[in-house]
């Protein structure tokens, strides 16, 4: 039993330290002179405009779910009118940044691991290093790039749609113009509601690309491995995007924006 | 046409890899112990060997896939094992590599994988250049009807086709061929030889091959050296292998 723990913690270590040098990596080789730009462009095209669909029918659902459940609630304390600006804040600093990022951990960080992993596997990535062309630079620095640069702009999309979303949610009791909802949304959203979330959707797309490459760079032992890299792509990024939202709460309650 | 039959390479011509002392381990294994060989102009040179003997790993070295645990490694002129990244990336573009599996990249068409090599070190400016070249090397291997299909869609000797017009459109002055015909019936394995032939006076290139048939051997090297417990063992012609009487040596021809 001590034994496995032991081997457990040592496992853990070693993936970590060998993340880290990833991601080392990635920063010795994010500013480049031979930039790959006509990858990353493709990249964020694939990374960003075709998550949207998911993203936009998540963050409908997610409004409009939360709109109606609190709805009753906050009715119990005659806070009905608070509803435009508790759904605002709760998407705007919270829920679009983690669930966005949660969904582009499944879509991309797994599609990103199988895919460099079926090229690791069957010798892709080598014929790419032998033809003089760096393989890290053009697969992994370019995708890790797009998500960072990506899901920033999903979660924006994501908040915009949630509440709009909310505005239907409304309106299925009441009859609530847009306008009105409008204003009252913004008269409660903050820059520090805004900004920390904004950033913190930076670092989550950032962990979403840099464990969906090293997963896959790291994949051995064929087919499977393929399987098992895709699959703990998702694992582990959706794990470092929880770890990473822990890490900004305390940030934003140490600089007072909580 | 029989290689080894063929008239034997003058050694006073310029040589392109020599490799002294390679050791190479994975753990406890201990692959290659001290292999040495050497690869001239013009010249066919077969590693032959079990599977497992580390033949692969041998190449992988030569172009940095694999860092060898010590030993010296030459290509043309330059100390391979002591270049930076950048030198070793314009080494590696006079190097081509055939892989086993062709290791086509699966999400472009036949034409963007030809192009691919292209586009990246700008060996063609106009987009005219470049379909030339494509035209050409897909000439050379009798695919030109192939441009706009994808790998999936290509029979295995197909895709060993386009992998070697791959390695070619870039003109390298070496190609090392990873078990060229392995995975293929014997009528196409011996038709990818011949267009190794045919290739190699075409565009005027050295090689390297690895493999365990005996029949490649017959057709396409020049030399063979025969790779045994991780060290030269016998090094010839293959009229002087198959004449041979020791032991390792019959082994390989017991099945031809």
């Amino acid at each position: 039993m001590e034994g496995k723990v032991g081997s457990g913690i040592r496992a853990f270590l070693h993936e970590t330290g060998e993340l880290s040098a990833f991601a080392a990596r990635f920063f010795r080789n994010a500013f480049h002179r031979r930039f790959e730009w006509r990858e990353l462009i493709r990249q964020c095209t694939l990374n960003g405009a075709l998550s949207l669909p998911l993203v936009a029918v998540t963050a409908f659902i997610m409004g409009l779910v939360l709109t109606v459940q609190s709805r009753p609630t906050l009715a119990r304390f005659g806070a009905e009118s608070m509803l435009p600006a508790m759904v605002a804040i709760s998407v705007v600093r919270e829920i679009a940044p983690v669930i966005t990022a949660l969904i582009c951990a499944g879509k991309i960080g797994s599609s990103m691991g199988a895919e460099l992993g079926s090229m690791k596997v069957t010798e892709q990535i080598d014929a790419m290093e032998v033809s003089g062309t760096n393989p890290f630079r053009y697969l992994a620095v370019t995708r890790i790039w797009s998500t960072t640069l990506m899901l920033p702009v999903l979660v924006v999309l994501a908040d915009g749609i949630a509440i709009w979303a909310s505005w239907v949610g409304v309106n299925i009791k009441d009859t609530v113009t847009w306008d009105l909802f409008y204003r009252q949304v913004f008269e409660s959203l903050e820059y520090s509601d805004f900004i920390p979330a904004f950033i913190k959707s930076y670092f989550f797309g950032f962990a979403i690309g840099l464990v969906g490459c090293y997963k896959g760079f790291t994949t051995s032992k064929g087919t499977e491995g393929v399987g098992r890299s895709a699959h703990s792509a998702v694992v582990v990024a959706s794990l470092l995007i929880f770890i990473l939202d822990l890490i900004a709460v305390q940030v934003t309650d140490l600089m007072g924006l909580n | 046409m029989d290689a080894a039959a063929s008239p034997s390479i003058d050694r006073k011509v310029e040589r392109v890899i020599s490799i002294r002392d390679l050791h190479v381990s994975f753990g406890s294994n201990h692959v290659l112990r001290g292999f040495n060989l050497d690869l001239y102009r013009g010249e066919n040179v077969m590693v032959l060997g079990k599977s497992g003997s580390g033949k692969s790993v041998l190449i992988k070295c030569v172009v940095r896939l694999q860092e060898p645990d010590s030993g010296h490694i030459d290509v043309l002129g330059q100390d391979v094992l002591a270049l930076d990244q950048e030198e070793l990336d314009r080494l590696r573009v006079k190097i081509g590599f055939l892989f086993q599996s062709s290791a086509l990249y699966d999400s472009m068409t036949v034409q963007e994988n030809l192009e691919f090599p292209l586009r990246r070190h700008w060996i063609t400016t106009t987009p005219e250049e470049t379909d030339a070249l494509v035209d050409e090397v897909l000439t050379a291997v009798g695919l030109a009807h192939t441009r706009k299909l994808y790998p999936s869609e290509l029979s295995g000797g197909m895709r060993r086709r386009i992998g070697l017009a791959r390695t070619l459109i870039l003109k390298p002055e070496i190609v090392l061929y990873d078990e060229p015909t392995t995975g293929l019936d014997p009528i196409t394995g011996k038709e990818i030889v011949e267009l190794i032939l045919e290739l190699q006076r075409q565009y005027n290139t050295s090689s390297i091959i690895i493999s365990h048939d005996l029949h490649v051997a017959k057709l396409a090297a020049n030399r063979i050296a025969l790779l045994h417990e991780g060290r030269n063992y016998m090094e010839g012609s293959y009229h002087l292998f198959r004449d041979s009487e020791d032991e390792v040596v019959k082994r390989f021809f017991v099945f031809m």
